[in-house]
């Protein structure tokens, strides 16, 4: 515990009370008997590192994990929160950083979703939703239409209907985790103004984040995780840069990762692409591509970051590379400074390119299948004589992968599903490095992994360049672009805005080249211009 | 003795499917009735060999299936192609010169053999330059135009073949070639629009069930045509084979029944093309970014499956000495349930052919001991119905689960409440977080 108890106990009951939370996902841990308290009208910051635990004790006090262990008080009365329904019997409500929301429906009908206002019977009336939805809407400061799908809306206003929604079902505890990752410098200030009205009047909001300044301008108190337990609450008074950090680290950042960094910028490129772009599969007139006019190149043992916010193209970039976006995708790209044809992940693979996705569960692992044959898929054909698999050589693959790149596991047959989020990462990293790939893409290579695998998955990369790969990579985390890139992309609504090299690194110069609004540097400004 | 006892008991659940069918024999053994000369009639070879002459068409079906199920898909279609096999086979065998079957077989024969051939060629060559990970997922272009030259020859000496066939009639070798290319061209459709056309598989195989069933009807001529097959009047001797019995015993069907098993539940083991089916099933996206050719696998996928469906229609013809448009009717769904009796998942990724072996001889002695207690067959339907259900229930093992939640809704049910604290903790001072 951190800091003393203060004498001044106020006589109401918390809004929230959490005591003894525990949850295992399979054999990993995630919560060990975690307390959490929020007071009404209070902006309580919850911190810590990715895979620390915070989404997962809110997603638990929302509904949407159950079973678990603990209990749970809502203003002093006892709660079992099995689904979500019971979450909002009990005035909670949480927004997840992928939004909730039906994007074909209409702002007004999402917003009442459930609870539609009806004139008889079943008949919606939709012009007293949409009345409804305006009073609501109004002091959030939103400029959208009411009556268009909440697809048109940009993501901050998608954001403000969620924060709606929430209010039309009397939450008088409402949960936001991330919410700022996919908004810009404006956006951002506008959603402090909201939150800031909301808990004066009375509501209570938890704050989830790892951005310090956010949490220091915002937060009324701040409770740290790490590693699934409690590490400790302050006030905002006592509250301080340094102290969150440990709290949330365990021990000071420098230790993590250093490398003596060569100069790169002048060796030939492996990977160049030039004016890549990217329909988008729903025009508007403000972003009528995802990606347009990236170009860049990186040379063998570089390490080339990608930044932006959500949504600017980051992911597409690589998945273009990829050759995933065959007939709505174009621009040029050359291995050795010889053109490539990318029509499908095949020709990718032929080229020598890999891509390790940002979602491993979803599209990296088969996930009920053994390591053994998760790591052949690329390269099965290699060992295999005349269609034939040898059992012998797919042991050894496996083999020598979990020893190559330390995976933590029973062995070869361990179900993938079953391994820990750093343990995956390897694995899927592994399984590529067999096809001996020039060009590694990784996109968002340390999400929801905890510390410790995310200095073993640093110092891989820093590997895996040494040994001359030309890696790119996107990454949300500002700490981790700086330390490992040794020049940084930044990307704003699918355009290049500012390639930096490692002198000009900064939060805040990222930030600013990445925000919609900001600021551009030169040679990236006459394209915009041009269009 | 505790560990002993532990592993005992997870062998007996991992081999539960296979306790299933031994318990349904004992079954069918204790309620035979006994014939005249006391002997069992269940036990009876005679007995055994048409159980497995009954449940071949059946299987072979089946057999496709379990791989399209293992993909995460479904073909519907595999009844009418079924339907559509028999019919083209009785009126190949029956017809002589140009009719509608054999304007169809003729063109899709000489089309799967390029096909085939300007594709397996490269791939072969893929296969023997086993090493270096550059060189293995493209063919160079020479193995591409040998391949494409080959197809070409064979498919101008598929066309001089049939064609020299359709003189006289087609015989038992004809009707097993040209058949199963039929089959396997409507199968590769069907692979071609799920993939290409990014549809559901069950849509497009339910229309191509509505469509090719329509086919089968305007190439029989009018719609409830039975082509008659009298071996020995209308059609050459030899077609007779594949309705023998091999020593007294061995039902042809089920000779080809069970080499489907074997060759497929081989692929499906240690081939790459089966580890790739399985990796598709566990995760079609991961697959297709590991650089598989996730749409060639599927395609192939379905194009085995209606072969293997229209090779069941030859069989049909042969057993009924017909060929007919509704031979195939509700084919599709007895092998779903074979195959998902089986312990296959239905979402893919999982199950095995042994497991579908299983499922198929199931449901064919499950028939035939309801069979010989002369029970009423809508009965037969209700209890086949229970026994999917039962066995669906006891693959996926989650009993207690079901368990569980009927007690949650009915609570009076013997449930015993987690404990839970119905008030807050008193805080003392000194353990309540700093604020």
């Amino acid at each position: 515990m951190v800091g003393t108890t203060e004498q001044t106990e106020r006589p109401i009951q918390p809004a929230l009370q959490m005591r003894g939370i525990s949850k295992s996902f399979g054999p990993t841990q995630v919560l060990r008997k975690v307390d959490f308290d929020l007071r009404a009208g209070e902006i309580h910051a919850l911190m810590g590192e990715n895979g620390a635990g915070k989404s997962t004790l809110m997603k638990i006090a929302a509904g949407l994990i159950d079973p678990y262990d603990g209990d749970i008080f809502v203003a002093g009365k006892g709660y079992r929160m099995a689904t979500p329904r019971d979450a909002m019997t009990a005035g909670i409500a949480m927004i997840q950083q992928e939004l909730s929301l039906v994007p074909e429906l209409a702002v007004d009908e999402n917003i009442f979703l459930g609870q539609e206002k009806v004139r008889s019977l079943f008949f919606v009336n939709r012009e007293q939703q949409i009345r409804s939805a305006r009073e609501v809407l109004q002091p959030l400061d939103f400029h959208g239409r009411i009556d268009q799908p909440v697809a048109k809306l940009r993501v901050g206003e998608q954001q403000l209907v969620e924060i709606a929604k929430a209010l039309v079902s009397n939450t008088r505890i409402l949960i936001m985790d991330e919410p700022t990752s996919a908004l810009s410098i404006n956006e951002t200030e506008r959603l402090f103004h909201v939150i800031r009205r909301l808990a004066k009047e009375g509501v209570a909001i938890v704050y989830i984040s790892h951005r310090m300044e956010e949490v220091l301008a915002l937060g009324d108190r701040v409770t740290v995780l790490r590693d699934g337990q409690r590490i400790g609450s302050m006030s905002k008074e006592r509250a301080n840069r340094r102290d969150i950090i440990r709290m949330m680290v365990g021990r000071e950042l420098q230790e993590v990762f250093a490398t003596g960094k060569s100069d790169t910028a002048t060796r030939k490129p492996v990977l160049e692409v030039s004016n890549l772009w990217l329909e988008n599969p729903a025009p508007t007139l403000a972003r009528p591509m995802l990606v347009e006019n990236v170009s860049f190149g990186v040379a063998a043992g570089e390490v080339l970051g990608i930044a932006g916010l959500l949504g600017a193209g980051r992911t597409e970039t690589l998945e273009i590379i990829f050759g995933l976006h065959n007939g709505t995708s174009g621009g040029e790209v050359r291995i050795k400074g010889k053109k490539v044809r990318l029509l499908n992940p095949v020709d990718a693979k032929a080229a020598g390119i890999a891509l390790v996705t940002e979602d491993r569960k979803r599209d990296g692992l088969v996930l009920g299948s053994g390591i053994d044959r998760n790591v052949e898929l690329p390269v099965l054909r290699t060992i295999a004589a005349f269609g034939l698999v040898s059992d012998a050589e797919e042991l050894k693959l496996a083999e020598q992968t979990i020893a190559r790149l330390g995976i933590q596991a029973s062995g070869p047959k361990q179900p993938a599903g079953t391994l820990s989020g750093g343990n995956q990462q390897k694995l899927v990293i592994g399984k590529w490095l067999w096809t001996k790939p020039r060009v590694l893409l990784l996109d968002e290579p340390t999400r929801g992994i905890d510390v410790g695998a995310k200095a073993e998955i640093y110092r891989l990369i820093g590997t895996l360049a040494e040994e001359g790969l030309a890696i790119v990579f996107v990454s949300s985390e500002m700490p981790e672009l700086t330390l490992l890139s040794d020049r940084i992309l930044v990307l704003r609504e699918g355009r290049p805005t500012a390639l930096l090299a490692r002198e000009q690194f900064s939060h805040e110069s990222i930030l600013e080249y990445a925000s919609p609004g900001g600021t551009i540097q030169p040679e990236f400004g006459e394209l915009s211009i041009a269009r | 003795m505790k560990r002993a006892a532990q592993s005992i008991g997870k062998f007996l659940l991992q081999t539960k499917l296979f306790w299933g069918l031994a318990v349904l024999y004992l079954v069918g053994i204790v309620s035979s009735p006994v014939n005249r000369k006391g002997l069992n009639i269940f036990l009876e070879p005679g007995n055994q060999s048409d159980v497995l002459r009954q449940v071949s068409n059946n299987g072979i079906i089946a057999v496709g299936m379990t791989l399209v199920i293992l993909t995460g898909g479904i073909d519907l279609s595999v009844g009418s192609m079924m339907a559509l096999g028999s019919v083209v086979c009785a009126m190949l065998l029956t017809q002589q010169g140009w009719t509608n079957a054999s304007m169809l077989a003729i063109p899709v024969l000489a089309l799967v053999s390029f096909f085939l051939c300007a594709y397996l060629v490269p791939l072969i060559a893929i296969h023997a330059t086993k090493g270096a990970a550059k060189s293995v997922e493209k063919a160079s272009p020479a193995a591409r135009w040998i391949g494409i030259g080959l197809g070409a020859i064979l498919a101008v000496a598929s066309i001089l073949w049939t064609v020299a066939q359709i003189g006289p009639k087609f015989g038992v070798l004809g009707v097993l070639i040209a058949v199963p290319a039929v089959g396997l061209t409507f199968g590769a459709i069907n692979g071609l629009f799920i993939t290409k056309g990014r549809m559901q598989p069950f849509i497009v195989t339910l229309a191509m069930m509505v469509a090719i069933l329509g086919i089968a009807r305007l190439l029989g001529g009018s719609n409830t045509a039975v082509h008659p097959v009298y071996s020995g009047t209308n059609a050459t001797e030899d077609f007779d084979v594949l309705r023998a019995l091999l020593f007294q015993i061995l039902p042809v069907p089920g000779i080809f029944f069970l080499i489907a098993v074997l060759v497929f539940g081989f692929v499906l083991k240690v081939s790459t093309f089966g580890r790739y089916i399985y990796a598709i099933g566990g995760n079609e996206q991961a697959a297709r970014l590991a650089g598989i050719q996730v749409d060639h696998l599927k395609i192939a996928v379905y194009a085995i499956s209606g072969m293997l469906a229209s090779t069941a229609g030859v069989l049909y013809t042969a057993q009924y000495r017909q060929g007919k448009p509704d031979a195939g009717e509700g084919a599709e769904l007895d092998a779903i349930a074979a195959v998902v009796i089986g312990g296959t998942n239905l979402m893919g990724g999982r199950g095995s052919m042994l497991g579908t072996l299983v499922g198929v001889l199931i449901f064919g002695f499950l028939g035939n001991i309801l069979q010989l207690r002369n029970i009423d067959s809508n009965t037969q339907l209700v209890l086949k119905g229970g026994i999917i259900l039962a066995a669906v229930l006891l693959q996926e093992g989650q009993v207690g689960l079901f368990w569980r939640q009927i007690r949650s809704v009915f609570p009076t049910i013997g449930r015993v409440p987690a404990k839970r604290l119905d008030s807050p903790p008193v805080e003392e001072a000194g353990t309540r977080p700093q604020a």
